[in-house]
């Protein structure tokens, strides 16, 4: 028998007998096929949590461009420009840069410009730029410091980065 | 927790103190308390990080305390850790220098930048 055969299904009993000072063949005996990750509780990773809208926390700063054919929810910190669908930028996010998309709407602070179809500014909005829209909404103690004008239609969404 | 779909791609550097679960295109640095590569997930760049989760492609180092590299995970660069875990199946094509637990106290900044 070949040393370098994959032992697909007799694995266990070749790893026992001719492995005397390793520990872990041990427990690998023990532990025959599901490999289970020990260090930590592998996360429920099913099909479907790949899709759904992307959540930016507040925990997480982003440095550079993001990009995105779905929704975005922005609770945290980005400096750089933000393509995406419906983009949501929460109260106590902070956005330096642009936003691109069909809905933006904004309950934290935007340094930069937006530029969407429709446009909505809630009353914790804090708004540092110009807003290019077809369609806004300005709630009651909005903060806005800019220019609001009606957009070309060229708002549509075009990658520039290629997805690997 | 933040959570990047599989629509997002990102050119950029990300910073965490939580959780952060890549399941789309990034390219750039990371340094997050626990990272998660999902299916499908591609990463290109370096991770500092405590735990580090991969289920999907990773081209790049990680520096990380506990590292679980699961059956469909790909990894290519090289993998600091103190403890780690490889199923089965997994494609690695890495150097994986061990490393004592202090070592990683102090990781604010990549280190061994020498490739």
């Amino acid at each position: 028998m070949s040393m370098f055969n994959r032992n697909d299904n007799k694995e266990t009993d070749v790893s026992a007998p001719d492995k005397p000072r390793d520990v872990t063949s041990a427990s690998v005996a023990a532990m025959p096929k599901p490999v289970q990750p020990a260090a930590a509780p592998a996360p429920d990773l099913s099909a479907a949590k790949s899709a759904g809208p992307s959540v930016i926390s507040k925990a997480l700063k982003i440095t550079g461009q993001l990009e995105s054919t779905e929704d975005i929810r922005i609770d945290g910190e980005i400096e750089g420009d933000i393509h995406g669908v419906a983009v949501t930028v929460g109260s106590g996010a902070k956005v330096k840069g642009s936003v691109y998309g069909q809905t933006v709407e904004l309950a934290g602070t935007i340094e930069g410009k937006i530029e969407a179809k429709k446009v909505i500014l809630t009353s914790t909005a804090h708004m540092s730029g110009d807003v290019i829209h077809q369609d806004i909404r300005i709630e009651s103690g909005a903060y806005i410091d800019g220019h609001c004008r009606p957009g070309t239609n060229k708002t549509e969404y075009k990658p520039t980065v290629k997805p690997n | 927790m933040s959570h990047l779909s599989k629509a997002i791609t990102i050119n950029g550097d990300l910073e965490s103190d939580g959780e952060l679960q890549i399941y789309g295109n990034v390219r750039g640095q990371i340094c997050a308390d626990r990272l998660v590569i999902g299916p499908g997930g591609f990463l290109e760049g370096d991770v500092i990080a405590r735990d580090v989760h991969i289920e999907g492609r990773l081209e790049g180092r990680i520096f990380a305390l506990n590292v679980t590299l699961d059956s469909a995970a790909e990894v290519n660069g090289r993998i600091f850790h103190n403890t780690i875990t490889v199923a089965k199946g997994a494609r690695i094509d890495a150097r994986m220098p061990w490393r004592p637990p202090s070592y990683f106290e102090t990781l604010e900044t990549l280190p061994e930048a020498r490739q």
